[in-house]
């Protein structure tokens, strides 16, 4: 098992060695570990002897969901100059990615601590909430204002993944903008990026993940109900410039509906 | 005479369906080939006299507005929103198949609109196995089996499963087949139905053979709401939503334990074609009638050993069946405002009194109110479930039953409502355990499922797992909704034992227990009995 995830590991991460991402940028693969506190739980990860923290539970509609133990997460942060919280170094803004093979040693819990007690009220407590989501409505029907004759959107992915339940929202505001604006056709772009991490490697996306990305949208908003549509479906291969900062958003599907 | 009857009026109904070379067709999708095998299968000679507490196909008693059945936790109560209804030629109650079956036959009001397997039993008993109940097609492990003999069916009568048949690789709802993402074998048939050459997965019309319990049909409007969180793409995994065929809206998808229907009426269709063996598609009129009976119709505990009645202008809000019927649907209940199962400060806090009786019925009232703070409160970690950790929420995730049950007034999810909590898929499926001192054998399939290579593995099962049923996956393909089932309701609990899908769960003892055992949560005896208690009363 050991032998097959090295290998899976030096499959993304290219031989060509690029320039190292910025000092104040922490971007690295490794296993999460969750910490239990009086209300939700925190999530961590450790780089080079440093803990660092990632994000705390909320809910379906928070900005950063946590990662999954049994997978190992690819971080992509930024050191900010808050308090440390449940110990770790705050990253902050960060995109958390998890791998999609399983890797059975993440199984780090630790138990609460008074120490490690949040020092805030988390947004969403463990159990039920006071009637609404943390962050608001992960899928909320969009108002209608003006239809503009052509409006562009953006998907952004997980490392090497598809579309997972956070696209549902920007998916249905595609096909309500489609359905209200009469649009006739659509234009899709998907793109294969890169991550540069902090060691130096550079972490290369699936050779076919761009193309996969744009077919699957298309395939999506057909099977919505979006037949009469012209699609206009291409790729593109942007691992070329991956820096170590904002690489997360070059991950990607542009969707373009114009009349 | 009949048939020609239905052939005519299928004849009109085929307007609706986009292509005319499906017009003799029950419905597109799944059910063609259903059809084939449903009308291949054996059809014996069977009847169901009356008895207590059962409702023969076509006996034409009027079904009243209120009816009461007693259960060992009390009563379960039947309420028709419509008045009486009349069940002479009403199609869910007469037998329109081929096989003497109605709906009503394994949607039994005296078992919450569900079949218990203790009502099972006793049919057996009444009619020595000749109950329409036990027919071929579904009732026994296998059709081709020895009628009248309880081995053939096994599975009904110690667990209450009836035979679902589902075409293999699956198919779209245009009728075209989905390319599956997973290759499934068959590793062990107790039934010997998935690999029977006529009926299994390599016949001609290629089927897999799952068992399940019946659902409640009943308290519909929740299952079938289209408020909070139904939308064209599904909120777990940003895919299509299903949809209604005649209004092309979305569908919740909270419908069978896999979602495979759109509708009630598009479900009642299939019910027809493979529950009661009816050779074509059901006509406008007899489909109006289903749906507007099973959209008026609410079932739930309306009386507890102990709690006393739950129809008093005091019982919480979240019991009985007057105030189900008065609920608001499509209502998010995980939340301190609209609660999933409304509870009371009286039964909470009963005042003191001198009678030993009424302290008694508080000491009861007390402990439900408690077990219902256990289902809202009490956190635990759930952990590698499918859909559930997967949505935005980490895995682990420190929540409570209720972040996966909460549906308001039904403990369903409020969005589509499949998961793979580790009923059907191993290592958490309920097997016999292997060893010297055990002499019963396995009962149920089990199947290896392997996740192709273009694909990412299933995220907690790995490329190659097992499992009793696929559940979800069964109908989408997706390796990763093998053995994601959707929940079902929580009314009438009481009347309706075994739980889960597979009858995995004899009683809510077992029920609770799986959970402690699935995500370590060390229940205290106290927090046990009060969650039974609080179940019991739903
Ligand atoms: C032989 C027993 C049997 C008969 C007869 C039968 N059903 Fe069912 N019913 C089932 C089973 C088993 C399920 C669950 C199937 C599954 O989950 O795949 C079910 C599920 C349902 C559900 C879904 C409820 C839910 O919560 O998801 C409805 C509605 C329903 N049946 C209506 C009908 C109607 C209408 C008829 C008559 C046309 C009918 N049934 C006849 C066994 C039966
Ligand atoms: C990870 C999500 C999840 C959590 C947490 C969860 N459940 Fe469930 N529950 C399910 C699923 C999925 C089913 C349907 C499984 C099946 O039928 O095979 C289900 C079914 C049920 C049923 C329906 C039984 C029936 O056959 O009608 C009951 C009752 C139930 N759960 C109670 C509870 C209680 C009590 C808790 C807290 C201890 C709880 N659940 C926690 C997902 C969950």
């Amino acid at each position: 098992m050991r032998q097959v995830v090295t290998f899976a590991m030096l499959s993304w991460a290219a031989s060509a060695m690029a320039a190292e991402p910025p000092a104040t940028h922490r971007n690295f693969v490794a296993c999460p570990i969750v910490r239990d506190t009086s209300t939700v739980p925190c999530w961590l990860a450790e780089y080079e002897g440093e803990t660092y923290f990632l994000t705390i539970q909320t809910d379906v509609s928070a900005p950063v969901n946590p990662p999954w133990l049994g997978h190992k997460v690819l971080v992509e942060g930024t050191v900010s100059d808050e308090p440390r919280i449940c110990g770790g170094i705050v990253l902050k803004p960060v995109a958390l990615s998890v791998m999609q093979e399983l890797d059975g040693s993440c199984n780090t819990m630790l138990p609460a601590e008074e120490r490690y007690n949040l020092p805030f009220e988390p947004p969403r407590p463990p159990g039920p909430s006071k009637g609404r989501l943390a962050f608001g409505d992960p899928v909320t029907k969009p108002k209608s204002q003006e239809v503009a004759a052509s409006k562009s959107f953006e998907l952004r992915y997980e490392f090497d993944s598809l579309v997972m339940f956070r696209h549902a929202q920007p998916l249905q505001q595609i096909f309500e903008h489609a359905r209200q604006s009469k649009a006739t056709k659509v234009q899709i772009t998907g793109y294969r990026a890169a991550t540069l991490l902090s060691n130096g490697q550079l972490m290369q996306e699936d050779k076919e993940i761009g193309r996969r990305r744009a077919e699957q949208v298309a395939d999506l908003l057909r099977g919505a109900g979006l037949t009469e549509l012209r699609y206009d479906v291409k790729w593109q291969d942007e691992t070329k410039r991956a820096k170590g900062v904002e690489d997360a958003a070059r991950r990607r599907v542009q969707v373009v509906v114009s009349r | 005479m009949l048939k020609n009857i239905v052939k005519f009026m299928v004849g009109c109904g085929a307007g609706f369906l986009a292509s005319a070379a499906l017009a003799d067709q029950p419905a597109p999708g799944h059910v063609p080939r259903q059809k084939q095998q449903a009308q291949q299968a054996p059809v014996i000679d069977a009847r169901s006299p009356p008895a207590n507490r059962w409702w023969t196909p076509g006996e034409g008693t009027p079904l009243p507005p209120v009816i009461a059945y007693p259960n060992s936790f009390g009563q379960v109560g039947v309420l028709n929103d419509a008045g009486v209804i009349d069940t002479q030629d009403h199609p869910f109650f007469e037998p329109i198949g081929e096989n003497g079956r109605a709906c009503v036959s394994c949607h039994q009001p005296a078992n919450a609109m569900s079949l218990s397997v203790e009502m099972i039993r006793q049919r057996w008993h009444e009619t020595q196995g000749k109950d329409p109940i036990f027919a071929p097609i579904d009732g026994m492990n296998c059709p081709d089996l020895p009628p009248g003999d309880p081995k053939s069916h096994s599975l009904l009568l110690e667990r209450g499963l009836f035979r679902i048949f589902l075409p293999w690789p699956p198919k779209a709802a245009d009728g075209s087949s989905i390319d599956p993402e997973f290759t499934i074998e068959v590793v062990r048939d107790p039934t010997g139905c998935n690999l029977h050459p006529q009926y299994g997965l390599k016949s001609a019309n290629p089927m897999v053979s799952v068992y399940r319990r019946p659902r409640v049909a009943a308290n519909t409007k929740y299952f079938t709401h289209q408020g909070f969180g139904v939308f064209s793409f599904i909120g777990k995994n940003g895919l299509p939503a299903t949809r209604d065929p005649e209004t092309g809206l979305p569908s919740g998808m909270n419908i069978l334990s896999d979602a495979r229907q759109p509708t009630l009426k598009t479900q009642a269709v299939e019910a027809a074609v493979t529950h009661l063996q009816f050779n074509g598609k059901l006509d406008e009129e007899r489909l109006t009638k289903i749906v507007s009976f099973e959209s008026q119709v609410y079932t739930a505990q309306v009386s507890h050993t102990g709690a006393g009645s739950l129809m008093e202008s005091d019982t919480p809000p979240g019991f009985g069946v007057l105030n189900l019927a008065k609920g608001r649907e499509g209502l998010l209940g995980n939340n301190v405002t609209n609660f999933v199962f409304p509870m009371s400060e009286a039964w909470r806090n009963p005042a003191p009194s001198p009678d030993p009786e009424i302290t008694r019925r508080n000491e009861m009232r007390a402990s439900i109110a408690r077990g219902h703070d256990v289902f809202m409160f009490r956190t635990f970690w759930i952990k590698d479930a499918m859909h559930l950790n997967t949505v935005g929420l980490g895995n682990p995730t420190k929540r409570t039953c209720s972040t996966c049950h909460g549906m308001h007034m039904m403990g369903m999810d409020i969005v589509n409502g499949w998961m793979d909590l580790g009923t059907t898929n191993l290592p958490w499926a309920r097997e016999e355990p292997l060893n010297p001192w055990n002499e019963r054998k396995p009962q149920m399939p089990l199947f290896k499922i392997t996740c192709k290579a273009n694909v990412p593995p299933h995220p907690f099962l790995g490329r190659v797992f097992y499992t009793q049923d696929p559940g979800r996956g069964l109908i989408s393909g997706k390796c990763n909704d093998v053995g994601a089932i959707v929940m079902q309701q929580f009314r009438g609990l009481a009347a309706r034992a075994p739980y889960f899908s597979n009858g995995s769960a004899g009683s809510l003892r077992e029920l609770v227990d799986f959970y402690d055992r699935r995500f370590n949560i060390g229940y205290t005896d106290r927090e046990r009995e009060d969650l039974i208690n609080f179940l019991s009363a739903l």
